[in-house]
């Protein structure tokens, strides 16, 4: 009798592991990943950009090498076929010219499945610029973040030009907040291609950055050559870069 | 035997219980008797509104009380290990700075402003003379890189916290994480900070009832009440907003325009709060005003005129015109704003 009841316990044991075992394995095929790639531009036509290198910038004419290039990208989410979002949680990354490594980034656990859009923002949403000390993308130690006029910064290009007055240029754009707001929601439908999801391929989402386009509207850097806080010059060239700023291709 | 077995063997759980809970207690009293020096809870005081900074994120612990308040002393914070946050923060004055009016930073650096006291910041909404900050926990990100204050970066600061031979463990213990980052630094910070609460007076005790005015003091308040409040409001003595009191017709620091870039702001500061303002000369954004009689003359007879000049102040160009006698009267009600026991208390200082 005691023997029979221990054999009982054992397959029930046993069984249940095995049960779990098999949920697990079919759990890890209903999720994938995303990598979220960018690509840099100078220009029309001008591939690859990169720092350190000398570009003539086709309106201004200024020559400028860059020695930075950095921005946010947060609050990423998608959507199915059936019109229902994923959102991905605690979405903020930050973006970096620097290598191909640190211009990209990659989304885990995303359900599997087909995606039609995309939905993303440039710049940190006005929540996390009032909510105090933030970590991972948002620690205030990777230095886009004012100290002494709350809030982050969105985009931060720094480099040289012998246009400039100081022979070095730098652009910090922010704002979160009334006319000097720059956070940018867009929407991607990749072009009519479909995004599949599956625990097998990671597929990656290109997107172009020009960073020419800082001075598509705005003056030589002989006439400024530094923004460091919110204000008008800052939204009329987060506005230029951020609209360009798109979709190419899913790969 | 079996049953001899299962009486042995329960009597050897009981002796474990025992042990272990005889364990544990007699590790509790020292710990009790250590709450002295420290600061168990949040204080909020019954007769302030409700704080503005809520802990949300960063749920108040004594631990998390005790590594801010030693932060907040340990030179650790600038570049060349020579100055902390107390050294133009002390206690003696409510947290200002002793009797200087743009404090000294690493090798001689000379700030822009006057350094305000340290209390009831968990009041306040925006930091700063300009407000230019916007919450209390990033409010040392600005002291620490200023090349005028600490100037340090927060990546060599947490290098040298991880490398310390006690912050790694005493981070651990608040924060349950492996490595020391920013964010623990500032929630560490901002436990303390925000615990600094000034709320003992003899104005706080005249308002429950517990204690008398004298004839002056009563007059003085009077006085504050007629003219001061609409800025100074009770029971924080500050609105928190920003307002040109007329030192200027010229404003060399721009004050809250430079955050806002309103010219409405331009020669705005933040109102300070006034509650241990005997404690604080020399007075104004850049320390300009050396004693509070001084304080009260501008406000009598020196109100200067210009397009930003805060309105109740606008209807007294030139001055409210005191009598000597209200004068004294008002330095006498200020004087009743002095927290002697915020001053002295030694659970607020790492020894």
């Amino acid at each position: 009798m005691k023997k029979l009841f221990k054999i009982t316990i054992y397959s029930i044991v046993f069984g249940s592991l095995f049960i779990l075992n098999s949920c697990s394995k079919s759990n890890e095929n209903s999720t994938g990943n995303i990598k979220i790639q960018n690509e840099f531009i100078f220009a029309v036509n001008t591939v690859p950009f990169a720092l350190n290198q000398k570009y003539v910038h086709p309106k201004t004419f200024d020559t400028l090498t860059y020695t930075q290039f950095r921005f946010y990208i947060s609050n990423v989410r998608i959507q199915k076929e059936d019109g229902s979002w994923w959102n991905e949680n605690e979405s903020y990354h930050l973006i970096s010219a620097k290598s191909a490594e640190e211009a990209s980034f990659t989304i885990s656990n995303v359900p599997a499945g087909n995606y039609t859009a995309m939905e993303y923002t440039l710049g940190v949403d006005s929540a996390r610029n009032m909510a105090g000390a933030q970590g991972g993308a948002l620690s205030v130690a990777n230095e886009m973040f004012w100290d002494w006029n709350t809030g982050y910064i969105f985009l931060k290009a720094e480099g040289n030009s012998p246009q400039s007055s100081t022979g070095s240029f730098a652009f910090h754009l922010g704002g979160f907040s009334g006319t000097n707001n720059i956070v940018t929601k867009k929407t991607t439908n990749f072009n009519g291609a479909k995004l599949t999801v599956s625990g097998s391929v990671t597929p990656s989402i290109v997107f172009l950055a020009n960073p020419a386009r800082l001075w598509h509207s705005s003056p030589s850097v002989a006439t400024r050559s530094t923004i460091h806080m919110p204000g008008a010059p800052a939204v009329t060239m987060a506005n230029d870069f951020y609209g360009n700023y798109s979709f190419k291709e899913i790969k | 035997m079996n049953r001899i077995l299962k009486i042995i063997k329960a009597l050897r759980a009981c002796i474990s219980i025992f042990v272990l809970s005889a364990f544990f207690t007699s590790c509790s009293p020292e710990e009790k008797e250590d709450t002295g020096n420290s600061l168990t809870q949040l204080i909020r005081p019954k007769h302030f509104p409700v704080a503005h900074y809520t802990h949300s994120n960063n749920p108040y612990t004594r631990e998390g009380f005790e590594l801010g308040k030693r932060l907040f002393f340990d030179p650790i914070l600038s570049r060349d290990t020579t100055i902390s946050c107390a050294s133009c923060h002390h206690q003696s004055h409510a947290f200002a700075d002793r009797g200087i009016a743009l404090s000294i930073g690493i090798k001689g650096g000379v700030s822009s402003r006057n350094s305000p006291p340290i209390f009831n910041m968990a009041w306040s909404k925006s930091f700063m003379w300009d407000g230019g900050i916007n919450h209390i926990e990033i409010m040392p990100f600005a002291p620490i890189i200023n090349p005028k204050e600490m100037d340090d970066n927060l990546n060599n600061i947490i290098r040298k916290l991880n490398q310390h031979p006690n912050y790694p463990k005493l981070f651990q213990t608040v924060f349950r994480k492996t490595n020391i980052d920013d964010q623990q630094l500032f929630w560490a910070l901002a436990q303390y900070m925000s615990n600094l609460v000034s709320a003992n007076s003899r104005y706080d005790l005249f308002i429950a009832g517990k204690e008398n005015f004298t004839t002056s003091e009563m007059k003085g308040l009077k006085l504050f009440r007629q003219h001061c409040e609409s800025c100074h409001k009770e029971p924080l003595m500050t609105d928190y907003g920003f307002h040109n009191n007329g030192l200027d017709e010229q404003f060399k620091d721009q004050g809250r325009y430079r955050i806002s870039q309103n010219e409405i702001d331009l020669g705005r500061f933040k109102t300070p709060s006034l509650r241990n303002v005997e404690l604080t000369a020399p007075y104004m954004h850049d320390g300009r005003i050396a004693s509070l009689s001084e304080v009260i003359e501008h406000y009598s007879s020196k109100i200067k005129s210009s397009p930003t000049l805060s309105s109740p102040l606008g209807e007294h160009v030139g001055g409210f015109q005191f009598s000597d006698e209200e004068k004294d009267a008002l330095v006498d009600f200020l004087h009743t704003l002095t927290d002697e026991e915020f001053i002295t208390n030694k659970a607020l200082v790492y020894p």
